[in-house]
């Protein structure tokens, strides 16, 4: 009885997608933006709520579009994994909708032909959530082609500089490089399939050979790595995020990002369950790996924007490796350990979907206000924008994973993950999840350091750059933003409403339910609580966990067990537990501090600097002079190149300028890209005959091989 | 290194007694010159004339000594004729006058008193003098005397100096930027009303002309076992034992 | 490691003044003439016409080596007076004379030439308002623009000769807009301010700027002058026996020294014999401040690094030291001894006793100190390399006293250019070519011990007669008078009216040399090194700013 709901909403969406394709191109003045608002924020709606009736029900819709005799049939399924991606994107699609009036009423005004923006953005919101419910291959990989391009056209819409484009087109080339090795993957996974969906891959999967189980995951995780942005195939993503406008960049980093983890997930982990211990360590050794590269990167930047996009990769390589050691978890039969790890995974991409689209956000109203983004000229913003600046600063908490925003539950999840790798049997093996979980750790560490220097460089401190003071926020809501840092807080203290709800998903692929035990209703005792010997039960309560038996919801921790009976040890942990104790903190704190017995009165002062009559802007610490020592201890990694290190002076010794510029060629393009790059530039020479140097025809080209190869197949 | 340890440890407790006991090792305090009986006004008009900061005064046959504006150039101690005699104590902290009777900071100060040393230009001896407090031989901190190192945390603000007109701003910054109650005590002859360069357009003359002075320490320098009576003096473990004379500075 | 430096040291040459007299009129003819100086000058030259001050000044430095002495600014009724002093090593001073009509406002500037006179322009143009041609940073030096305006010069002779300096004013104008001279370019950089109120204890007021991109500070600029108290415009228009009291207090850790600089320069202008038993005091105490200083200075040391038993016992020794002194002299800083003519007082041979056995005491404990010092690697580590001036550099800032002998130079003005009775002394003046921190602390320690040898032979030369010579009446005149202070030369130059009233007094001092060596030399370090190099160059911002 929910399917017609289901279907309804997906169908309504797709015609409210065209609506709006058709509104926002045959309107003028005022009315493309007002089209663009209205429809995109109800098909937002639209897809939340499909997936949460989906989730709600745990009921997966599925619908046959049309079978072409001889192709296959094209298919839609909302199973929970889609549910789930699609719950995720709809979430960050909302207030990415409605944000777009904000960046155009201040900035941009005249700069976007909001109609031609409207047919793009509209058009790739239906293809992401083709890609979503897809449930054959062909419809899913035409899907992606078509938001692959999609993609490319948003990255130029601005077109203002030359490294635009061609970040643009380096996205591009990496994008159809992904979709090609996804392609391949895909059909040599279907290799004499009888149809291609997804159900009769997944039984051909059974019959794949080793070898060839290393080769379609190789193939599928870093074709798709490619849109999650993982070591080494992310060296688009910096650029292209950096060239992307402000209201698109949101929606690459909480939309299409993700697509790459479905991807991975889809092809990974549901359509080949039969994978080795291998393949999950590679994951998660890229993934930590990824994770460590992108912080440090994004440590060491001074560009808002750039700082952001490494962080996505960060957080990117801490998804994977949690899925990384859910694969292992797998593989070696820890199905409980697997569905923890994955839960891992999924709780913070969605997370990271949050709070991402809020910082980008937030980084294009300062855009917006100062007209620059870089950190080293920016300071004081709190005083410029007071609301900003709070849910700003909910946005960095979130992502350094400080309780009790959402962050931390994930990360705390994904480490607690690798931490149980005692339970597996191969010393090599443990040994990997341990350096790999150091180099989380280590990541972890960096990602606070990363962002106090952002918020407090930009936010804190007193103005440095000569910027001028954009137009205020009056009359502009802030709803996309504080809706979002809200979102950030709920994920954060309720995470044993959301396990639940993820574990819905998770269960199908891990073969056990991570939320019996993480959110066992430890407080009854009842029988559904195996797992914990009843005699430790007992003993925790009389440590004085039953006082809060009656009071609290029982429902508050999400607890970790580990040890047996004799070594009853338990890893647990509460957020909404821990934020309640916070504001009560705080609210006495605040109670004693004003109403306090003895009258106290306090006087403010200027900062004390020294004695100086006055510290000026020169005087303090800049974003790079804060990041600087990490760049010191990581130069085996940064490896800068001094390019110019220049003394002048005049009259032989009075010192006028010194000035040593320092070039550093990013980790990965350095050992990656670069030596590529250089083949590829030679085989380009030898293929010159072919090159037009336009776009459309390298599109036509791809599309044309998609095609014969489908043909070819279809043939043998 | 480890051995830096037990070298330490070696030397075992150097320390003087003071205030329990009275230090009197060789050297502690230059003394002070002090009121003479001389045989006749006369003489004693010859003892005052001799002094260059005019710090003593005649009174009928008496020598008075101001000790505040002593500069401590020895005139009145050797190689003159109208010698004054000299103590050898350092206990002189004094009130400043017209300010009423020094309201001593709470007890609460009285082992957890936080210093800021602030220097006006001084000529270096005072400031080291200061600094010697903290070497093992007189360790204030076994008494619960701190340095500290920002305003923020000082309860008592330490100046030295005249006040020279680049310092002027910065030493008033400090003053605000201390939290109430405070105190401030002014550090030798300079401090208290200028010394040997006087109020000049490079000189405030003195902490008295920009800030509200608690309490004096006179002397050119005053060594650190009066500098440590005067840190005592302000918390009242120990009372201002001399009365600066009315008039101030010499302007 | 001594011996392997010693290696690289060049041997010091005597500069005859007869050459040097031979060479510059040779080369500059008619431009100039040169006479015999007297009053403490050993050889004159007169500039006939401006232009060639520049060369002359870098023929004196750079050819014939003299080292810098500084710059004396008078202004007399109708004309400008500029004397750059040169020391010829061995054999005295050097004075090259300019004198232009009072109406002229600029002169040719030397810095490029000598990068030593720097600083002296500077202050010359900041209080005295002469300019100098083609001096690039000319302003916001000892008057800062904070609180300055332009056109303040607070030296120049007042309009009204009756006022005296504690009734000149001067407007002051505090400025928003002042803005620091910063010159590292990087991208991401910037200035930590620290001081003037330091934000680490007891310092004294200075004000610095390390530019840098974090971690490491690729320029340190000093900001002076936050104590200047006009010494030199106060001791116009006063008696030389309040002056010598200024002279004696402006910078307390190194009194005796400056004391005697003046008393020396009183003395040369009224033509006093200084008593042989005095001149062996002053040498006696003239030492015993150097080893008290030094005490200080490797207390300081040891403090930056953090070596808190280390620190504490240095302390202790010069706690020690202040108190032979006390007992000794009546006066823990030496106030109140020197006199032109001579000393205040007299001491008897107990005092000598008492005093010989504190020093013998101290010197055991520097010896004790210094090898359990040697043998402390982490402390040496944080020492070594750290805050480098090579030979040649040193030589090119004419960084003078136990700093710039720690680089290779052999300026001491005891040796070079004796004074006062040093003569028929013997003595060690450290060398080192390292230039490091370690190297400086090796000269403090040995100059140390140096001391105290003086100090013995001093007693022992103690010769019973008078103490001073009297000087009841003054002459019209000016002279130079000298010392080397613990931080290294001190110059004092003094102008008298016939009734022993001060006209023109210059203190010129070894810090204020330094100083501007310390940031010239000191670039590019890591940010925790700072205060050992501070420590270790152990420079007086009061010396410095008077
Ligand atoms: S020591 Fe000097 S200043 Fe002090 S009272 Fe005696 S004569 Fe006066």
């Amino acid at each position: 009885m929910i399917d017609p709901w289901i279907g309804g909403a997906l169908a309504l969406f797709f015609i409210l997608c065209a609506c709006g394709v058709v509104l926002t191109a045959a309107t003028r003045g005022v009315y493309p933006l007002r089209a663009l608002l209205v429809f995109s924020s109800a098909c937002s709606v639209l897809m939340m709520f499909a997936s949460a009736a989906a989730l709600a029900s745990g009921h997966s819709f599925a619908i046959d579009l049309w079978s072409l005799e001889g192709w296959g049939r094209f298919s839609i399924r909302l199973d929970m994994l889609s549910a789930i991606f699609l719950f995720a994107a709809g979430l960050v699609y909302l207030p990415a909708s409605l944000f777009v009036r904000n960046l155009v009423e201040v900035r941009f005004r005249g700069r976007y032909p909001m109609r031609r923006y409207g047919v793009l953005h509209f058009a790739l919101m239906a293809s992401v959530v083709l890609i979503l419910v897809a449930n054959d291959a062909p419809l899913f990989l035409i899907s992606w082609e078509c938001m692959s391009v999609l993609c490319y056209f948003l990255v130029n819409y601005e077109q203002s500089a030359r490294t635009d484009i061609r970040a643009g087109y380096i996205m591009l080339v990496m994008s159809e490089a992904g979709f090609l090795a996804a392609l391949v993957a895909f059909l040599i996974l279907g290799r004499g399939t009888p149809d291609w969906s997804f159900s009769s891959l997944a039984g051909m999967a059974q019959h794949l050979s080793g070898s060839a189980v290393w080769g379609v995951f190789l193939l599928g995780f870093l074709g798709f790595g490619v849109k999650a942005g993982l070591v080494p195939v992310n060296f688009w993503l910096p650029r292209s995020y950096t060239a992307a406008p402000a209201v698109f960049v949101p929606v690459f980093a909480g939309v299409t990002l993700n697509l790459g983890f479905y991807g991975i997930l889809r092809l990974d982990a549901q359509l080949m369950s039969n994978h080795s211990v291998g393949t999950g360590l590679f994951a998660l050794v890229t993934g930590s790996i990824t994770a460590l590269v992108g912080i440090l990167y994004a440590t060491t930047e001074n560009d808002l924007k750039k700082m952001l996009a490494h962080s996505s990769i960060e957080n990117a390589g801490i998804i994977v490796a949690a899925v990384g050691a859910s694969l292992v978890f797998h593989a070696s039969g820890h199905a409980v350990a697997a569905a923890i790890a994955l839960t891992a995974a999924l709780y913070h991409m969605v997370n990271h979907s949050v709070y991402k689209t809020l910082l980008f956000q937030g980084v294009g109203e300062v855009e917006a206000a100062t007209g620059t983004r870089e950190m080293d000229r920016l300071g004081g913003l709190a005083r410029l924008l007071p609301g900003l600046s709070v849910v700003f600063l909910v946005g960095c908490l979130s992502i350094s994973a400080i309780p009790p925003f959402n962050g931390f539950v994930s990360e705390w999840l994904t480490l607690q993950c690798l931490l149980r790798s005692a339970v597996l049997l191969s010393s090599a093996v443990k040994v990997l999840f341990a350096l790999c979980g150091a180099c989380l750790a280590l990541t972890a560490a960096l990602a606070v350091t990363c962002f106090v220097k952002v918020y407090a460089m930009s936010f804190l401190g007193i103005r440095r750059g000569d910027w001028r003071h954009g137009p205020g926020q009056a009359g502009r809501t802030q709803f996309p933003l504080a809706y979002l840092a809200v979102a950030c807080l709920l994920l954060g203290i309720l995470p044993t409403y959301v396990i639940p709800v993820l574990n819905r998903a998770v269960e199908p692929l891990a073969g056990a339910s991570a939320a019996a035990s993480l959110v066992p209703p430890f407080f009854s005792a009842t029988p559904e609580n195996q797992q914990l010997p009843p005699a430790f039960v007992d003993d925790f309560h009389n440590l004085g966990a039953q006082t809060g038996r009656h009071v609290l919801p029982g429902r508050g921790l999400v607890v970790l067990v580990r040890g047996s009976e004799k070594n009853p040890v338990v890893f647990a942990m509460s957020t909404s537990y821990s934020f309640v104790a916070l504001a009560i903190f705080l609210l006495v704190t605040w109670f004693v501090a004003t109403r306090g017995s003895r009258q106290r009165s306090v006087t403010r002062h200027e900062l004390w600097a020294g004695g100086i009559p006055r510290l000026l802007p020169e005087m303090t610490y800049t974003a790079t002079g804060f990041s600087n020592p990490v760049r010191v201890v990581f130069q085996a990694i940064f490896r800068p190149n001094i390019v110019e290190d220049s003394r002048e002076t005049v009259a032989v010794h009075f010192r006028t300028a010194i000035l040593r510029r320092r070039d550093e060629t990013h980790f990965v393009d350095r050992l990656l890209f670069h030596p590529v790059g250089e083949a590829v530039g030679w085989l380009a020479r030898l293929l010159a005959g072919m090159h037009h140097g336009r776009l459309n025809a390298y599109v036509a080209y791809t599309l044309a091989f998609l095609l014969i190869i489908l043909v070819l197949f279809r043939l043998s | 290194m480890s051995f830096w340890f037990w070298h330490g440890l070696k030397k075992g407790v150097r320390s003087t007694h003071y205030p329990r006991e009275f230090e009197s090792a060789a050297g502690v305090s230059p003394g002070r010159p002090v009121a003479t009986e001389f045989d006749s006004a006369a003489e004693a008009v010859v003892a005052a004339a001799n002094c260059p900061a005019d710090a003593i005064v005649a009174r009928g046959s008496a020598a008075e000594v101001k000790l505040e504006r002593c500069i401590y150039c020895q005139h009145c101690h050797y190689g003159n004729s109208h010698l004054l005699e000299w103590h050898s104590d350092y206990e002189w902290t004094m009130a400043v006058p017209g300010r009423g009777k020094y309201q001593p900071l709470p007890t609460a100060y009285h082992r957890s008193l936080h210093v800021i040393v602030v220097d006006a230009g001084d000529c270096g001896a005072c400031l080291h003098e200061v600094k010697q407090l903290n070497n093992p031989l007189y360790n204030m901190h076994r008494l619960g005397i701190f340095l500290t190192a920002t305003p923020r945390a000082a309860d008592v603000l330490l100046v030295v100096g005249p006040v020279s007109e680049n310092m002027r701003v910065p030493l008033l910054k400090t003053y605000e930027a201390m939290p109430a109650p405070k105190r401030i005590l002014a550090v030798g002859a300079c401090a208290i009303n200028g010394g040997v360069f006087g109020r000049t357009f490079m000189s405030a003359g003195g902490v008295a002309s920009v800030l509200p002075v608690d309490l004096l320490v006179p002397g050119d320098p005053p060594p650190p076992l009066a500098i440590l009576h005067g840190l005592l003096a302000v918390t009242g473990r120990k009372s201002p034992v001399l009365q600066a004379a009315s008039s101030e500075g010499n302007s | 490691m001594t011996a392997m430096g010693s290696s690289q040291l060049t041997p010091l040459q005597r500069i005859e003044l007869e050459a040097v007299a031979a060479a510059v009129q040779a080369q500059f003819g008619s431009g100039i003439s040169v006479e015999r100086g007297s009053r403490g000058v050993a050889l004159a030259i007169r500039l006939n016409e401006a232009n060639v001050l520049a060369a002359l000044s870098k023929a004196l430095f750079w050819d014939i080596g003299c080292s810098f002495g500084g710059l004396i600014v008078e202004e007399l009724s109708d004309r400008w007076r500029l004397s750059y002093l040169f020391l010829a090593s061995g054999s005295g001073w050097i004075e090259v004379v300019l004198e232009v009509p009072a109406a002229v406002q600029a002169v040719p500037s030397i810095s490029a030439e000598v990068h030593a006179a720097d600083w002296f322009e500077r202050e010359t143009e900041d209080l005295f308002g002469l300019r100098f041609e083609g001096h690039p940073r000319l302003g916001d030096f000892i008057l800062h623009d904070q609180i300055w305006p332009e056109g303040v010069a607070p030296h120049r002779k007042p309009q009204r000769r009756s006022v005296n300096v504690h009734q000149m004013h001067f407007r002051r104008r505090p400025n928003p807009d002042w803005r620091p001279l910063l010159v590292v370019q990087d991208p991401g950089s910037f200035a930590m301010p620290v001081g003037p109120v330091y934000e680490g204890g007891i310092g004294e007021s200075l004000h610095f700027m390390l530019e840098t991109v974090g971690e490491d500070v690729l320029r340190a600029v000093p900001r002076l002058f936050y104590k200047f108290r006009a010494v030199e415009k106060i001791a116009e228009g006063q008696q030389v026996s309040d002056v010598l009291l200024l002279a004696e207090r402006f910078a307390a850790t190194s009194s005796f020294a400056h004391s005697l600089a003046f008393s020396l320069a009183v003395e040369r202008i009224c033509a006093l014999e200084v008593p042989k038993r005095a001149a062996n005091l002053r040498v006696l105490l003239a030492e015993l401040e150097r080893l008290r200083h030094h005490a200080g200075a490797i207390t300081g040391i040891c403090e930056s690094t953090a070596l808190a038993v280390a620190a504490s016992q240095a302390a202790i020794i010069e706690e020690r030291l202040l108190r032979a002194s006390c007992e000794f002299a009546g006066h823990r800083y030496l106030f109140g001894l020197n006199t032109p003519g001579g000393l205040r007082r007299d001491f008897v041979s107990r005092d000598f006793e008492n005093l010989t056995g504190a020093v013998d005491r101290a010197v055991e404990d520097l010896h004790v100190l210094e090898d359990r010092l040697h043998f402390t690697s982490s402390f040496l580590d944080r020492l070594e390399d750290v805050g480098v001036v090579d030979p040649s550099k040193a030589r090119d800032l004419n960084l003078v006293g136990p700093v710039g002998r720690a680089s290779g130079r052999g300026h001491d003005l005891r040796r070079e250019c004796p004074y006062g009775g040093y003569d028929g002394y013997t003595f060690e003046t450290p060398r080192e070519a390292e230039g490091d921190g370690y190297a400086r602390l090796r000269v403090l320690f040995q100059e140390g011990y140096a001391s105290a040898g003086l100090i013995h032979q001093a007693v022992e030369r103690m010769e019973p007669g008078p103490v001073a010579a009297p000087c009841d009446s003054f002459v019209a005149g000016a002279a130079l008078g000298w010392a080397e202070a613990p931080i290294g030369s001190a110059l004092h130059w003094i102008r008298l009216d016939g009734s022993g009233v001060v006209e023109r007094y210059r203190a010129i001092t070894a810090s204020f040399n330094n100083w501007l060596g310390f940031h010239a030399a000191v670039e590019d370090f890591a940010f925790q090194d700072f205060p050992i190099i501070l420590a270790t160059f152990g420079l007086s911002a009061t010396e410095c700013d008077r």
